[in-house]
């Protein structure tokens, strides 16, 4: 992956001084890099508590993958620069999978006695499938691999995993520090050549997470009133599901605050959207959606979908307004 | 390679004459390349349907190359129209049912035992309706008796709601030609045997009436699916028409369909997340080993409808007012830059292109620790994501950004693209 980087070192141009909106430099400052640096330490402290115990039901290793986990759907909608960069966020976050990638490419792993285990470099080559938060689900919270008898393998594979996961996270944290903040707070390089594509940069990763709510996080589980796919949920097997969900929303109702700062009335409604989704989503008691046939269960998650829906259609759209920037493309763009 | 750079230089030239272009203009232009490419598409799917005919009526290795050769030829002038895809909602809600990807292809005919059966995704997976006459889908009886072009487009297509049951189109016929390639990360495309389709004991696979049944039906269908859309671009067709109905709009679809064909779909869905998972499965045209010519060919019709250029199947040429020239009104240096980039990403898919036609196979590229392989693909996906960061600015430079609030296209309401 060393290539990919190049077009990005190509074009770091230091500017002199920084000239624009106050909020996109309050936006790396308060969420993005201490986010990073926040998320760099937990997987950090889970690779830690994985090296002395990697027994998958242990309440020392499962609560440290929780905490990391939630670091980083903190964080999961900033899409673009260190994350994109050698693939780091596909190494830490493949999904959805909707072909089973996931313990396929695990199983093959494991029957192989792969050696790449032992070797963080040839581990960081292995297929995304086998990295990362939703691979390391598989190993700590289904039956099917739970099951498997000869654990030192799987031991070897679950140190490797959270070691390659603090290695990337650390990675991230360091380009946004030594890289990336520079070309966002002095727009006049290749990457972003003036103010509005800094602007346009933070107002897309707003919509990619509201993307990723109404049409993953949400969709996937509810399908249609008479196929619900409760299988599809995301993190369904640690039961953070609708967590995941929650965390999201905070997430975004923190960047949108510091978006539409400018705009008091705005700003207003943009908060009490997001208060209002937040609350609908306190109300689903049920965790994994497995009880998303119940129509009363259903009905509590269509409300929160109208919600997150709402946002996108009602607030996001006056949101680029007001910054005078489109959504442009994103990588969810396609099929 | 010359025949781009000769006509991306003249349209430069063209750029420096002193007319304003005409935004109508640019819109005709681009629904006429778009009527030509569906005609194209349609003509080399006829002349498939005949290869077919021959090897269903007389299976030979022969009439089965005859028949692998006509579909590699249909994909070229098909591939070139996906540009038409997410800024058209005409084409973008017709084109699943011929070009729908990827495919859980053990719903259509037998696999091998490594594939697996049901998914907690698809329960369809493993059904191989050519063996299977009636089934059952959620508690109902399915009649499978007869294979017709109305039971794939109506019944087997994303039956149960499921995306990855894809019974009809491009793919699903390329299948139907190819079988799976078990070939891993070597070289080589699947190798059904023209026995598929032999009659009485010489038959293998099973069911072999069966099988050339649904092969003809999905390539009538096929047929009568490309002239529908072919009518829609004709001079009072509805796709036309849309377009031309608002400039605003109209422009937007242009720009709307080169960027998320660009990146989201092309550099990454296609591209970039089949060489993350090292997986052979995920690559485009899987059973045919063809996938380094439909990469070519949609980055291909990217630069068509910048350039507002097409060079048809027969050779001809369609060219007329075009963005490169509308863009350059508003920043000349933006415009220029947006179509180098074109002419970069071309150039890496074009190495992509020589290599595999040279023998390194798509499939090994892909495979863990190939650097060479990565670095070809690499250098598509990223001339892909620096285009569109382009194509980004020339949406303001043309001051598109206000059609956002109208709601009228993908661009500004991702969701329409995401379905």
């Amino acid at each position: 992956m060393r290539h990919f980087l190049t077009p990005f070192l190509m074009s770091l141009t230091v500017g002199t001084a920084y000239a624009g909106p106050v909020e996109n430099a309050a936006i790396l400052d308060e969420i993005i890099r201490p986010g990073f640096a926040q998320l760099t330490n937990q997987t950090t402290a889970l690779a830690t508590v994985a090296s002395h115990t990697c027994a998958p039901q242990s309440k020392e290793l499962r609560d440290a993958y929780g905490t990391a986990f939630d670091a980083w759907i903190e964080l999961s909608h900033f899409r673009f620069g260190p994350t994109e960069a050698e693939n780091r966020a596909f190494a830490l976050s493949f999904w959805p999978d909707p072909r089973n990638a996931i313990p396929r490419t695990l199983n093959a792993l494991i029957t192989a006695q792969d050696p790449s285990v032992q070797s963080p470099d040839e581990f960081s080559e292995n297929s995304i499938a086998a990295r990362g938060f939703y691979a390391l689900e598989f190993l700590l919270y289904d039956d099917a691999f739970l099951a498997i008898e000869d654990r030192g393998y799987v031991c070897s594979l679950i140190q490797a995993i959270t070691a390659d996961m603090a290695v990337i996270s650390g990675e991230i944290s360091q380009d946004w520090d030594n890289r990336y903040a520079v070309l966002m707070l002095n727009p006049s390089n290749a990457t972003y050549p003036d103010e509005d594509s800094v602007t346009r940069e933070l107002y897309k990763a707003l919509g990619v997470g509201l993307e990723l709510l109404t049409e993953a996080r949400l969709a996937r589980p509810l399908g249609t009133f008479e196929r619900p796919r409760p299988a599809r949920a995301e993190a369904r097997r640690s039961e953070r599901s609708v967590r995941h969900i929650e965390i999201s929303l905070t997430a975004l109702r923190a960047l949108a605050a510091q978006l539409s700062a400018p705009d008091a009335e705005l700003s207003q409604r943009s908060a009490d959207a997001f208060d209002r989704a937040i609350d609908l989503a306190q109300r689903v008691d049920d965790p994994d959606f497995s009880e998303i046939r119940d129509p009363a269960q259903r009905i509590k998650v269509e409300a929160l979908q109208q919600a997150v829906q709402r946002i996108r259609t009602e607030i996001y759209p006056d949101l680029g307004a007001l910054l005078d920037v489109s959504a442009g493309f994103n990588a969810l763009d396609g099929d | 390679m010359t025949r781009f750079l000769m006509a991306a230089s003249a349209l430069a030239l063209s750029t420096a004459a002193a007319h304003a272009t005409d935004k109508t203009d640019v819109l005709n232009n681009y629904a006429d390349i778009a009527q030509a490419g569906y005609e194209d598409s349609l003509t080399t799917a006829v002349a498939l349907r005949e290869a077919v005919q021959a090897l269903v009526a007389s299976p030979s290795d022969e009439t089965l190359e005859a028949a692998r050769n006509a579909w590699l030829a249909a994909r070229a002038p098909y591939q070139q129209t996906e540009v038409f895809r997410f800024g058209n909602a005409i084409v973008d809600d017709w084109e699943g049912k011929v070009n729908a990807w990827p495919l859980d292809e053990g719903l259509i005919d037998y696999v091998d035992q490594s594939y697996g059966g049901p998914s907690d995704e698809n329960e369809l997976a493993a059904l191989n309706v050519i063996a299977t006459p009636s089934f059952e889908l959620s508690g109902a009886s399915i009649d499978a008796s007869a294979i017709t072009p109305e039971f794939l487009a109506e019944t087997l297509h994303e039956a149960d709601g499921v995306e990855a049951n894809v019974a009809t189109g491009y793919h699903a016929i390329e299948f139907l030609l190819w079988g799976q390639d078990l070939n891993g990360h070597d070289a080589g495309a699947g190798e059904r045997a023209a026995t598929d389709y032999a009659a009485g004991d010489d038959c293998t696979g099973g069911n072999c009436d069966r099988r050339g049944e649904y092969l003809t039906a999905a390539t009538d269908l096929l047929i009568s699916d490309l002239e529908w859309m072919v009518s829609q671009w004709g001079d009072h067709g509805e796709a036309r028409m849309t377009l031309l109905g608002d400039e605003t709009a109209g422009l937007t679809a242009m720009l709307t369909g080169m960027g998320s064909l660009s990146y989201g779909e092309q550099a990454g869905e296609r591209m970039r997340l089949g060489l993350l998972l090292n997986d052979p499965e995920e690559e485009h045209d899987c059973f045919s080993d063809n996938t380094h010519n439909s990469h070519y060919y949609d980055g291909l019709g990217v630069q068509n409808v910048y350039l507002g250029s097409y060079t048809r199947v027969d050779g001809s040429t369609i060219t007329g007012a075009s963005l490169v020239d509308l863009v350059a009104e508003s920043d000349a240096a933006l415009s220029a830059e947006l179509a180098g980039k074109l002419e970069v990403t071309m150039s890496a898919l074009g190495a992509l292109k020589a290599a595999a036609d040279g023998g390194f196979a798509y499939d090994q590229m892909l495979e863990r620790g190939n650097a060479e392989g990565e670095a070809l693909i690499m250098g598509g996906v990223n001339g892909l994501i620096d285009q569109t960061s382009s194509i980004e600015r020339a949406v303001a430079a043309l001051g598109l950004n206000g059609i956002a609030f109208e709601g009228s296209d993908s661009l500004d309401a991702p969701e329409a693209v995401f379905q």
